[in-house]
């Protein structure tokens, strides 16, 4: 109960950020109020967009695997715009996610597993940007091959999206962050 | 008529195999699927789009020296859509078995306005539907690709990607549904069902 933002939900009126801050009065009028999901927008929006990051890092796995064992070139372009596409969602769902981690007040080992997330969330970024430069490469020298080892790195990367899956769907399914009855437990000073 | 009268809910039957988030397990399937169901559509469609608009584009391809061609973002709109439509069966399968074990807390109405049950009833019957929607889609995608425009740069045709468009709105309309489900109705969410039954989530959930 010692985090800022706990503190300044328990007001009445609830401002979107710190409102220890000097400008927080010009904040709260720019800013909407906190809903009951403790966010300024109707409901999460992470969520969403890791939806791209998700379902294009996978299949894009998945397409690279089938080419390979089944001889098709062609899915190699497929699997090169899905894991392009995985790269520019993952920093949109970091922009959000840092928000909505912001005002998600985690509570016991909630916390624990909200850091992890981010961090592995950050990380994810670096190695889907270093791996769509070097699928960029190698379809600029021959766009029907990929060398095992790529494929062995998308393993990998498969293998890091279902961890950071599995961790994000604790912080919803198990400790229900931002969702009502949880926010209202917690402005209730229950949690 | 006379009036329904409620028996004892039939989920008590099960209720020593079940956690304290009303499954078997400690985390929902159906979710996760949905990841995959939304993230290939849309990215199908997008694509295919980009195969129509291919003229309006190239220069900004030969601008960022980014090697493109039409045939590729097709190839995308195909495979994708391909893939969307055989996970979707596992999606809306998951969600019927976890629907079928869902508690809703009581008295609570959404954002929208409905209550769980209609929520409920709109988000299953609804599923069924997207899925029907999106295995005909790639029917007409599949004979798009291999019959009627099989020799023509554009791969797909105009009425194809405004039906994928209008999928788009009634899927982010059946998404707010699900999430509603879930962050209002507290459907197997371990943390809100032990607030509803009164335990203390310092204990319970430490």
């Amino acid at each position: 109960m010692n985090h800022g933002l706990t503190r300044f939900m328990l007001e009445p009126l609830p401002l979107p950020f710190a409102p220890h801050l000097p400008f927080a009065p010009l904040l709260a009028e720019l800013l909407p109020a906190l809903n009951d999901h403790n966010l300024p927008w109707m409901d999460t929006i992470h969520p969403i967009v890791v939806h791209f990051v998700i379902a294009m890092g996978l299949i894009s796995f998945v397409f690279d695997l089938i080419g390979v064992l089944f001889r098709r070139g062609k899915l190699f372009e497929v699997s090169f715009w899905n894991l392009l596409f995985a790269t520019a969602a993952i920093f949109v769902a970091i922009i959000f996610g840092q928000v909505e981690a912001g005002l998600a007040n985690p509570y016991g080992a909630s916390s624990e597993i909200l850091n992890l997330h981010s961090t592995i969330g950050w990380s994810l970024a670096g190695v889907l940007s270093l791996m769509s430069g070097w699928r960029y490469v190698i379809r600029s020298r021959d766009p029907q091959q990929i060398p095992l080892s790529f494929l062995g790195a998308g393993a990998l990367l498969s293998a890091l999206i279902v961890v950071q899956v599995t961790l994000g769907n604790q912080l919803i399914w198990v400790y229900g962050l931002h969702t009502v009855p949880v926010v209202q437990a917690m402005r209730d000073g229950l949690v | 008529m006379a009036p329904y009268i409620s028996p004892d809910p039939p989920i008590e039957q099960l209720a020593r195999q079940l956690g304290p988030n009303g499954l078997p397990y400690a985390l929902p399937i159906h979710p996760n699927l949905v990841h995959l169901t939304i993230g290939l559509f849309v990215i199908a469609i997008a694509f295919d789009i980009a195969g129509a608009l291919y003229p309006v584009e190239k220069r900004l391809f030969r601008f960022l020296a980014l090697p493109v061609t039409r045939a590729g973002f097709h190839d995308v709109g195909w495979y994708n859509l391909v893939a969307c439509a055989i996970v979707s069966f596992f999606t809306v399968a998951a969600g019927f078995y976890e629907m079928l074990l869902a508690v809703p807390l009581p008295g609570v109405t959404s954002s929208i306005g409905l209550q769980s049950m209609q929520t409920m009833l709109l988000h299953g019957v609804g599923g069924v539907l997207i899925l029907l929607v999106i295995v005909a889609m790639t029917v007409w995608r599949g004979y798009q690709r291999f019959a009627w425009r099989k020799d023509m740069g554009r791969q797909v045709q105009w009425l194809y990607l405004l039906v994928g468009l209008g999928l788009f709105l009634v899927i982010g309309l059946h998404g707010t549904l699900g999430a509603e489900l879930a962050a209002e109705f507290g459907v197997h969410i371990t943390a809100d069902q032990l607030l509803a039954a009164g335990a203390d989530l310092r204990e319970a959930l430490p």
